[in-house]
């Protein structure tokens, strides 16, 4: 589904991916591991079109997405949701869900979007004319997600959803991505928690200064004490 | 006393609808692209001139020719986005280009005007002729037109931003547009979707006002003015601050005209815009660099 080929990327005169290749299958889970400050945010960005990759190759479904604005590459149905703190603070919950529908074909659907996205997360639902600053780091962090939902997405790329959370709205958080899961959405999803992506992740990547070292399954690569340790301290 | 109070409130609520259609035009576009839109007051006066023009040349009803004016105004900002603006987007100074290519614009469109209709003093005819008397405030109809369209359009201006699509966009983009590209957003024409209605709403000042005051080719510079002061004073890119501050200034202007003295007016309202920025500065409504629209 997702092929990424000899990806370079970096912002100014730091190159921060160095010819990195990953894929991620139909209705599959990838999780890209390693610690901050090893370009996994910069890996989503050059995916996802916000910044130009130096090289390299980016497929989606056989389309090539390398050199394409961001609009079209959501168009194509990679959906990047952004790791920190909410995007649109000056919107209500309800403006943020409708936005994520912003293209044709989904803002077509958007009732029964909405629907489906207070059905996985039922907070929302109580919240929707709240301003989305009024919420809490747990809800702003379902709400990206359910906003991400909101679109025609096939791919979810989620940027280090458990960042800055207490550990009881970290469980919610990925038992909200559980979800995303099952219901057949394929996930690309980057973290440096490897408790965390425990039973959710299929196949796992280990990420070192913008190399990918590791690749294989996930229970393998999880039950290896000694490999994480050594990657992520 | 009450007859006074009457006058103020009166053409207190009539300047803060043309402040409210000139500034929420200026602030829409600052909100979204952070350009200080310098051709407002050019496409304002050009709505005026267009409406004058058409009114000359083909005597249709005024109520026709006024929307076509607009209609024109409209196209004038769609040509300023797409000839001017949208190249240097990408510059990196972006910032000082964009400000000198409005300012640009300006003095191209005042200098047509003055080459097609010369520099002497212009009126249009009013929608609605006459008026009626309230003691001894004079409300002439047209008055009152102004007034409820600036109020519907600005109402209409903050449904659109609330639940249409294309409304929603705009304020994703004002808010991050980072995030607002991940939604898929197409930047660049969401821009020209601002300036083209921010350049509707200025020609539609300069069409309504047009009928009750004279204007000249000069004559878009002072409600521009006027507007920056309003947009400054809501908050810089809050569309709601925006329409309550132009009410607010224009219901003080009219307010220390009638009881201080006209000459006061103006320069009552920049001393009140410094202590105000002294006090909050951020504008009245805004709520620092997070808050838009």
């Amino acid at each position: 589904m997702l092929k990424v080929e000899d990806l370079e990327a970096g912002y100014g005169g730091s190159q921060v991916l160095h010819s990195l290749s990953l894929r991620v299958g139909d209705g599959e889970t990838v999780v890209v591991l390693a610690p901050n400050g090893h370009g996994k945010t910069t890996l989503l960005r050059a995916i996802s079109g916000l910044i130009r990759p130096r090289a390299g190759r980016v497929e989606f479904d056989a389309m090539d997405l390398t050199m394409v604005p961001t609009e079209q590459i959501v168009a194509a149905g990679v959906v990047h949701i952004p790791q920190g703190d909410l995007p649109f603070p000056e919107m209500t919950v309800l403006e943020n869900l409708l936005i994520g529908a912003y293209r044709s074909d989904a803002w077509r659907a958007r009732s029964e979007r909405l629907e489906r996205v207070f059905e996985l997360f039922p907070l929302l639902a109580n919240r929707q004319r709240h301003l989305a600053r009024s919420l809490s780091g747990g809800e702003r962090r379902m709400l990206a997600l359910g906003r991400g939902l909101m679109s025609t997405a096939r791919l979810l790329m989620i940027d280090e959803p458990s960042l800055g959370l207490s550990p009881v709205v970290i469980e919610q958080v990925y038992a909200a991505i559980h979800a995303i899961k099952r219901a057949g959405l394929s996930i690309l999803l980057v973290d440096e928690n490897a408790e965390h992506v425990d039973g959710l992740a299929d196949r796992m990547y280990l990420l070192e200064a913008g190399v990918l070292v590791r690749e294989g399954a996930a229970d393998v690569l999880l039950r290896d004490q000694a490999l994480l340790a050594t990657y992520l301290g | 006393m009450l007859d006074a109070l009457l006058q103020a409130l009166y053409s207190g609520v009539l300047n803060g609808s043309v402040y409210g259609l000139m500034a929420s035009g200026l602030t829409l576009i600052w909100g979204s692209f952070r350009m200080l839109n310098l051709a407002h007051g050019a496409v304002y006066v050009a709505g005026a001139y267009i409406a004058y023009g058409l009114l000359s040349a083909l005597a249709w009803p005024v109520p026709v020719t006024f929307v076509l004016a607009v209609g024109g105004a409209a196209l004038i900002g769609l040509v300023i986005q797409l000839a001017l603006i949208n190249p240097i987007l990408e510059n990196p100074g972006r910032d000082s280009a964009s400000l000198i290519a409005a300012l640009a614009a300006s003095i191209v469109i005042q200098s047509a005007i003055l080459l097609v209709f010369g520099g002497q003093t212009k009126q249009l005819p009013p929608l609605l002729d006459g008026g009626f008397k309230v003691g001894t405030t004079l409300m002439s109809y047209q008055g009152l037109v102004v007034i409820g369209t600036a109020v519907a359009c600005l109402f209409l201006m903050s449904v659109f931003l609330r639940v249409s699509r294309r409304g929603l966009a705009i304020r994703a983009i004002s808010q991050n547009m980072d995030a607002a590209r991940l939604m898929g957003i197409p930047i660049v024409p969401t821009f020209v979707v601002v300036m083209v209605i921010s350049s509707a709403l200025a020609g539609l000042a300069g069409v309504l006002l047009g009928s009750i005051l004279f204007f000249t080719p000069a004559a878009g510079f002072t409600p521009m003015l006027m507007a920056m002061v309003v947009t400054i004073f809501g908050g810089l890119g809050s569309v709601t601050g925006t329409i309550w501050a132009a009410y607010i200034i224009g219901l003080m202007e009219s307010f220390v005209a009638v009881f201080v003295g006209p000459s006061w007016a103006v320069s009552g309202i920049f001393l009140f815009m410094v202590l105000m920025l002294v006090i909050r500065p951020n504008g009245l409504f805004g709520l620092g660099e997070a808050r838009r629209l």
